[in-house]
C-alpha cells in the first residue's frame, strides 16, 4: 500500500516538475523504465509468493536499471543499439509477462 | 498468504536446457528472493524495511512519467522532421512538374524554330535568287551569257544622202525591238542600258548613259542565241532597221554570239534618293 503511494507520488512529482532529463542519459531511459518493471513485477509476485525480500528488491531493481542501460549504451557504441534495445526489451517482456502470469493465477485463482 | 511450499526452493535449472523461452520464464523472478527467504527462515528475524520499497518506488514511479515525457516531447520533434520531408517531397514534385512543363515547351519551341530555320534557310535561297535576278535586270554589275552582237553605222555617203545617218531614234527603235525580242541585257558600244538609261541626242553625237558614242555603234544583247536573232527580225523594230538598210544603205551586221560579257551600268546612274520599297512589297 505504502509502495503504491510511493509509486503515485513519484508519477506526480514527475508530471509536476518536469525535470529535464541529461541529454546523454534520455536514450537509456526507456529501456532502464522496462528493467524497473521488470523487477517491479518479480518483486510483486515474490511477494504474493511470500518471500518477499526489500532488500532484493532494492538490489535487483537498481541492478537491472544499471545493466539494461549499460547493454544498451554498449550496443550504441558498437553500432548495434537498436538490436541490443530489442533483445532487452523481449527478454525483459517475456518475463514480465511470466510474472504477471504468476501474479494473475496467485490473485484469481485461474 | 498463500504460497505453494515449492516455491520456497530456488527454481532447479535442468541441466542443458537450451530452451530460451522457458528459462526466460523458470527464471522470471530473481532467484536471491527464493535464498533470502530460505535463510531468513532459517534465521527467522523477520526484518522489515519499508522505506527502501517506498523509495524504489517513487524512483520507478518518476522514472516512468520521465520517459512518458520524453516520448512525449520527441513526438512532436518527429512529427514535424516528416511533415518538413513531406513538405520538401511535394516542392521537388511540383518543381519536377514545373520543369517538364518547361521541357514540353522548350522542345514545342525547338520543333518551332527548327522549321523556322529551314523555312528562313529556303526563303534566303529565293532572297538571293531574288537579289541575282535583280541585279541582273537592273544592270547592276556585269553580266555574260550568249546573245547577238548588232553593228550599224552611217552609210558611206552619209553626209550627203537624206537619211543616211544613224539617229539616235534609230537606236531607240533597235533597243526597243530588242528588248521585245526577248533580250535580258543589252549594251551600246560598252555602255549597257539600266533602268534609268536614255538614249538621246547632244549636239552631234548620241549619248547612252550620258556618254558620247561615235560611230559605228556595236549593240550587244544576251538572250537565247536560238531565238533572239529570228525573234528581232520579226518585230517592227527589225522591220523598219531593213528598210533604213535598203532604202538609205546604212549598214546593220547582226551574228549570234556564244560568250558575251556586258560591263554593269555606270553606279552614278544607280543612285536611289528618294524611292523606297512601298509598303506592300516590304
Amino acid at each position: 500500500m505504502i509502495a503504491a503511494a510511493g509509486l503515485v507520488a513519484g508519477l506526480l512529482l514527475g508530471l509536476v516538475f518536469q525535470p529535464t532529463v541529461p541529454v546523454a542519459l534520455q536514450p537509456y531511459l526507456p529501456i532502464a523504465v522496462v528493467a524497473a518493471l521488470d523487477a517491479t513485477f518479480g518483486a510483486l509476485r515474490a511477494y504474493l509468493d511470500g518471500i518477499f525480500d526489500d532488500k532484493v528488491f532494492v538490489i535487483s531493481f537498481v541492478s537491472n536499471v544499471v545493466i539494461a542501460a549499460l547493454i544498451v549504451y554498449l550496443g550504441d557504441q558498437l553500432g548495434v543499439g537498436n538490436q541490443l534495445s530489442t533483445g532487452v526489451v523481449v527478454v525483459l517482456g517475456i518475463r514480465i509477462f511470466s510474472n504477471v502470469a504468476a501474479i494473475r493465477r496467485h490473485l484469481l485463482h485461474a | 498468504m498463500r504460497h505453494p511450499p515449492d516455491r520456497r526452493q530456488a527454481p532447479a535449472q535442468p541441466p542443458g536446457s537450451w530452451d530460451l523461452l522457458s528459462r526466460l520464464s523458470e527464471s522470471a523472478v530473481d532467484d536471491d528472493y527464493a535464498r533470502v527467504a530460505a535463510r531468513r527462515e532459517s534465521e527467522t528475524n523477520g526484518r522489515h524495511r519499508p522505506g527502501w520499497g517506498v523509495v524504489v518506488a517513487v524512483v520507478l514511479g518518476l522514472m516512468i512519467s520521465l520517459a512518458a515525457l520524453q516520448a512525449q516531447s520527441r513526438e512532436p520533434t518527429e512529427a514535424r522532421e516528416r511533415s518538413a520531408v513531406i513538405e520538401q517531397i511535394e516542392e521537388r514534385r511540383t518543381s519536377i512538374t514545373r520543369s517538364t512543363d518547361t521541357l514540353e515547351g522548350l522542345k514545342d519551341e525547338i520543333a518551332s524554330l527548327q522549321g523556322d530555320v529551314s523555312s528562313a534557310g529556303a526563303s534566303g535561297e529565293s532572297l538571293l535568287d531574288a537579289v541575282q535576278r535583280s541585279r541582273i535586270l537592273t544592270g547592276w554589275g556585269p553580266v555574260e551569257g550568249p546573245g547577238v552582237r548588232i553593228v550599224v553605222d552611217d552609210a558611206d555617203d552619209a553626209p550627203t544622202t537624206e537619211g543616211g545617218t544613224v539617229m539616235d531614234r534609230d537606236l531607240q527603235v533597235l533597243t526597243n525591238g530588242l528588248w521585245q525580242a526577248g533580250a535580258e541585257a543589252l549594251s551600246i558600244n560598252g555602255q549597257r542600258l539600266g533602268p534609268t538609261s536614255a538614249i538621246r541626242v547632244a549636239g552631234q553625237a548620241i549619248t547612252v548613259n550620258y556618254r558620247p558614242l561615235t560611230p559605228p555603234y556595236t549593240a550587244t544583247a544576251i538572250g537565247d542565241p536560238d531565238t533572239l536573232q529570228a525573234r528581232f527580225s520579226e518585230t517592227a523594230a527589225g522591220q523598219s532597221w531593213f528598210q533604213l538598210e535598203s532604202n538609205y544603205g546604212i549598214r546593220f551586221d547582226i551574228e549570234s554570239v556564244d560568250d558575251l560579257t556586258l560591263p554593269g551600268v555606270p553606279t552614278g546612274r544607280l543612285r536611289l534618293r528618294s524611292a523606297v520599297p512601298a509598303r506592300d512589297a516590304r
